[in-house]
């Protein structure tokens, strides 16, 4: 942790932060591993690790600010340094897909995806999580932490250690990927994503 | 403001400044605070083909991932296994 130290708490304050600020974001943790990780007892030894961690430095949390993303930065950096190398699954990554968009400074914000509103509200679940698990890590990372955790774009910059102007491209790169994988499962349930209605 | 326009109910088939816009409506839609949100929203939708449709698509792709992404159920002996750890390191 590079964070100054604050202060230092009391053995109870401690268990107070830790029970009461970090515990209840479990779930949200466990998931952020697995679709990090794609592997039970992977998923869980991250967590874990996290968790440890955020108990040993503790004191460089500060009480009132944002649990939440201080342990998802954690876990994140965990999984960075412990598990990417040897993950069970190394993440299924799309080399071209990250150069292509790795290598320009131009988003793409032509934006003329011809797949339709209806179409996706008749995603299955399935569809939808096959579709971001397909994205190499760094994408589905924005996604998971903006859509299905709700994180501000200042949130997001902080758990990922990049300026803001980065996490709106990251994540309008990912919106188009995953845009990309919902117009080819459109096309397969049969709708004619080239006609306008 | 162009009467026309709202009046008749149709929207410009393009968008002058796309970039400009939908970066606005990703921020918007993201809960990021942006000033007028409102107020920009409702013209933009109103007048602007393009806009509206990568609004709403956003929208729906937005509500898809936040309602129908299969959550993973946290295994039980987790919760157990962390407090255990924690109280050994103490
Ligand atoms: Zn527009």
């Amino acid at each position: 942790m590079s964070e100054v130290q604050r202060k230092k708490y009391s053995d109870k304050e401690k268990n107070h932060i830790f029970d009461q600020e970090f515990m209840p974001h479990i779930d949200s943790m466990y998931n952020f591993a697995y679709r990090l990780t794609f592997d039970e007892d992977d998923a869980k030894d991250l967590v874990q690790d996290t968790y440890l961690k955020a108990y040993r430095f503790i004191n460089s949390f500060e009480q009132g600010t944002n649990a939440k993303a201080w342990l998802f930065r954690i876990l994140k950096n965990s999984f960075i340094n412990d598990y990417r190398k040897k993950s069970k699954q190394p993440a299924k990554v799309d080399y071209q897909e990250v150069e292509t968009y790795y290598n320009s400074d131009d988003v793409d914000y032509s934006g003329t995806t011809d797949l339709r509103v209806d179409a996706v509200k008749d995603m299955l679940g399935d569809e939808i999580s096959n579709a971001l698990n397909s994205l190499a890590v760094d994408f589905r990372t924005v996604i998971i932490l903006c859509d299905l955790e709700g994180f501000t774009y200042e949130e997001m910059a902080k758990i990922l250690d990049i300026p803001i102007g980065t996490v709106r491209s990251r994540l309008h790169r990912a919106r188009n990927l995953l845009k990309e994988k919902l117009r080819s499962y459109a096309q397969n349930m049969g709708y004619n994503t080239d006609e306008e209605e | 403001m162009d009467k026309n326009l709202s009046s008749a109910g149709e929207r410009k088939v393009n968008c002058a400044e796309q970039q400009k816009c939908f970066q606005l409506l990703e921020s918007i839609l993201d809960g990021e605070n942006i000033p007028e949100s409102d107020k920009i929203l409702k013209e933009k939708l109103e007048k602007c083909d393009p806009c509206y449709r990568y609004f709403h698509l956003e929208m729906a792709i937005k509500e898809l991932l936040k309602t129908k992404c299969c959550q993973q159920i946290t295994p039980q002996d987790l919760f157990e296994n962390i407090r255990k750890k924690v109280q050994e390191v103490k």
